[in-house]
């Protein structure tokens, strides 16, 4: 294992606090693990997101003006304590109620549920989503139902600009749930990605193997085959999000994301081809994300995440944010 | 007369569970090993070792004060799923003591019952399906039981725990539904659950430290 970390048990400490220096704007929780806004508009309903570690820039990589109000960071791959996200909360909570947004996985689920309860004795009124984008598969190995992976980002980045607006709970609740059904998400995996407390790679693939499906953190996709053109990749991983959502004749997101290991120059190149791939289908690509937002550490592969849009999503994906990772 | 467990009596017990967890490490882990992800045993021993360094502090409060704390303590210390399962047990137990300064029997019963619920409820799972619930659930079924056929509390104290014993081994042949064991070929047949075991050592060490003290005040 080769990273450049100190003693394992405080890399994600450590990260917090690098983000938090190089980011004056930002405010980092000691032991609680929390990064948010230090000056958040007032009066305005809070967004909090979170979950393991191990995904940078996701999750404290999108607190700023028009997203995240707190990122609630648990440790790598696990999901934070409640007593994490209470804290999270408290920093977003600035009285008009806090959304979390929470990727499905049953121990984020768990955690979340219960610090919204423990928050709701404490009189703060909290609300929440679940996001559900990857198709790869029904069920998973830490999640009942499918898992939630890159499409979260489309969805920090709406509830933020709707509660900047001046959105109600209710309604930043209800355009963030509309985020999460129009959203599809696809995955593919070529090498692992090693626990930095592990010290080896979770699972193994062939040199010339990839992994069809692949969960964020290393959980078992569809298939396996050899190592294909960009083209054929595109093909692949579209098919599968085109047969399960009709997104034909409408205007979409794009996300072309990286899993961490991998160069930008071959998610331009796999943007190349889904882009003639969606136009061939009469899909009109409205914004295009290309980037590492949803990481596994330091996989290499790539997910596609497609968002149905209409006026009301589309003004919200347009409105401005600033963020260490997304600037809009 | 019956037993009466204080909170002072819950953090001596918190000791003897965590020496019964500590020295049983390599073979949690190795059952661990087999099915799931390998860190249940380093996980609740962390829980455990950080419940034993506050025990002074257990010892003096209420018993409702007291079950908020561990509750608070085993979700941030032992994290994940495994932290939130037992937090949510100790608060619903909490929940369940609010008003009483001690508790006997019956009420002992009750708060067993309401971790299983607390546990049930949060992890949205049932009996059966390879976890430590399959270990709480006899235990507080025999528990009802011998309550309702007024069995003597030695007794009663002996058939909890052989039933959380039964409970717990009685995993070694089911699927498991939930998990990293749910995703292997055998979805786990053939393994016991080191979830219910530990499960198991902790009602082991609650029945017989209240049998110990019955015997220290006839």
């Amino acid at each position: 294992m080769k990273k450049i970390i100190n003693n394992p048990n405080d890399v994600v400490s450590e990260c917090l606090k690098g983000i938090e220096l190089a980011h004056p704007e930002l405010k980092y929780t000691p032991e609680l693990e929390v990064i948010s806004r230090r000056n958040p508009s007032p009066g305005k309903v809070g967004i909090v997101s979170g979950g393991g570690s191990g995904h940078e820039p996701a999750h404290a990589g999108y607190v700023g003006k028009g997203m995240l109000d707190a990122a609630v960071a648990g440790n790598m791959f696990s999901s934070p304590s409640p007593d994490r996200i209470i804290a999270g909360i408290q920093e977003a909570s600035g009285g008009a109620g806090v959304l979390l947004v929470i990727k499905n996985y049953s121990g984020d689920i768990m955690n979340f549920e219960m610090a919204a309860e423990m928050a709701e004795m404490e009189d703060i009124q909290v609300k929440h989503v679940i996001v559900r984008d990857d198709v790869a598969v029904p069920d998973s190995t830490y999640s009942t139902g499918r898992r939630g992976i890159a499409g979260t980002v489309f969805v920090h980045k709406i509830a933020g600009a709707k509660a900047e607006s001046g959105g109600t709970l209710d309604q930043v609740q209800a355009v963030a749930q509309k985020t999460c059904d129009n959203l599809r998400s696809m995955a593919m995996a070529m090498s692992p990605c090693t626990l930095p407390a592990v010290g080896k790679p979770g699972f193994s693939l062939g040199d010339d193997e990839i992994e069809i499906g692949m969960g964020i953190h290393g959980e078992p996709g569809v298939a396996r085959t050899t190592i294909k053109p960009a083209k054929e990749i595109a093909q692949i991983l579209l098919d599968k999000i085109l047969d399960d959502y009709d997104f034909g004749g409408s205007e979409v997101a794009l996300m072309v994301n990286g899993l961490g290991g991998t160069p930008l120059m071959e998610l331009y190149i796999l943007n190349n081809e889904v882009g003639q791939l969606l136009a061939a289908k009469g899909i009109k690509v409205y914004k295009t994300l290309v980037g590492n937002y949803m990481t596994a550490i330091e996989m290499t592969g790539c997910s596609l995440t497609l968002l149905k849009l209409d006026d009301e999503l589309k003004a919200l994906l347009d409105a401005p944010c600033d963020t260490p990772a997304l600037k809009i | 007369m019956g037993f009466a467990l204080t909170a002072s009596d819950y953090a001596q017990w918190i000791a003897r569970a965590y020496q019964k967890i500590h020295e049983n490490g390599d073979y949690i882990t190795s059952l661990d090993a087999a099915t799931g992800d390998g860190d249940h045993w380093i996980n609740l021993n962390m829980g455990f070792e950080k419940l034993v360094s506050i025990k002074d502090a257990l010892a003096s409060k209420s018993l409702f004060e007291a079950f908020k704390s561990i509750s608070m303590t085993m979700m941030s210390v032992i994290g994940g799923s495994g932290g939130v399962l037992y937090g949510s047990a100790y608060m619903e137990a909490a929940k369940a003591v609010k008003d009483l300064e001690v508790l006997d029997s019956a009420a002992l019963c009750n708060v067993l019952a309401a971790m299983l619920d607390g546990i049930m409820k949060r992890g949205k799972s049932q009996p059966g399906m390879k976890t430590m619930i399959d270990a709480l659930n006899p235990a507080v079924e025999c528990y009802k039981d011998c309550i309702a056929r007024g069995e003597s509390e030695a007794q009663t104290l002996k058939l909890v725990k052989k039933a959380a014993e039964e409970g717990a081994l009685s995993t070694k042949d089911m699927e498991a539904v939930r998990g990293r064991a749910y995703y292997q070929a055998d979805r786990g047949v053939g393994h016991l659950d080191p979830g219910a075991i530990t499960m198991f050592y902790q009602i082991e060490t609650l029945m017989d430290y209240i049998a110990d003290k019955m015997q220290d005040e006839a």
